[in-house]
């Protein structure tokens, strides 16, 4: 379960990159795409952090320092873009 | 080979070492701060940022995109399978990897070759300061990463004492290449 488990993250991963760059094709770059474009880049920032780094086994200080991190960049993005 | 596993969960202990996690996150907040401040400039300037943003190859972004994260997938199977005591296919993984990386770099030179020849050099515009600068500080921590491999690829081939944390720091090392490139590609490829 364990080594497909690495294979399924990597799938998920792949298919989220695709995904960004078919919206971001997308002529019009509105808050909605630019919101969506962030929200599939943390989604792949936590699968890396927590499967590939193996952050899902640590303490959870580190799983919490690894989402308040994200919340404090994606959101100033946010903030500054809309 | 020191194989043996290490209690992850003491809050001393995370995946790689603190110390390295400490530098992994420097390292991200320094980033974060400089995306921040791009996306910040692209307030004064937003016909410059979208038209700049139109010169740059986002199937470039998304190609590397895919290299850095096959290439962390592999580390990740190199940890898996050294931690099991199977060296043949760390090693093997770890050649993957180092791979992965080497692929990233050329099509990295192939771009920057491009916006060399176009005139888009670092003092075009605020635009390009920001890609150039970003870019090529990341570029510098993966060729750090790949050199950081390659001294464990020849510690596996030489069978020397290479334990469990020091293999995990490396690939916590270069699995931050892949988080920072994954908050590079949308900020400066996609948003503008």
């Amino acid at each position: 379960m364990r080594k497909n488990l690495l294979l399924i993250v990597w799938l998920v991963l792949i298919m989220l990159t695709i995904c960004t760059a078919l919206v971001s094709n997308s002529t019009l770059v509105t808050t909605v795409a630019v919101t969506f474009i962030l929200v599939l880049a943390a989604i792949k920032f936590i699968l890396v952090a927590n499967y590939f780094m193996e952050m899902k086994k640590a303490h959870s200080f580190w799983k919490f320092s690894i989402i308040f991190y994200l919340i404090i960049v994606m959101g100033t993005l946010l903030f500054i873009l809309k | 080979m020191d194989t043996s596993t290490i209690n992850s969960k003491n809050i001393a202990y995370p995946p790689g070492g603190i110390l390295l996690w400490i530098i992994i996150f420097l390292e991200l907040f320094t980033f974060g701060a400089a995306l921040v401040a791009m996306v910040l400039y692209s307030k004064d300037e937003p016909e410059i940022f979208h038209q700049s943003k139109l010169l740059l190859n986002t199937t470039f972004g998304a190609i590397n995109t895919i290299f850095l994260l096959t290439s962390g997938f592999f580390m990740a199977k190199s940890v898996e399978n050294f931690k099991e005591n199977k060296i043949e296919k760390a090693t093997f993984f770890l050649k993957l990897t180092m791979v992965g990386g080497v692929l990233f770099l050329l099509l990295k030179s192939v771009e920057y070759y491009f916006k060399l020849q176009a005139g888009l050099t670092i003092g075009y515009n605020t635009f390009f300061s920001f890609y150039w600068m970003l870019t090529l500080f990341h570029v510098i921590h993966v060729v750090v990463g790949l050199v950081i491999l390659l001294f464990n690829y020849v510690g596996f081939k030489r069978k020397s004492t290479l334990n469990l944390e020091d293999f995990e720091a490396s690939a916590a090392f270069w699995h931050m290449c892949d988080l920072i490139w994954l908050l590079l590609f949308p900020v400066i490829y996609l948003l503008f």
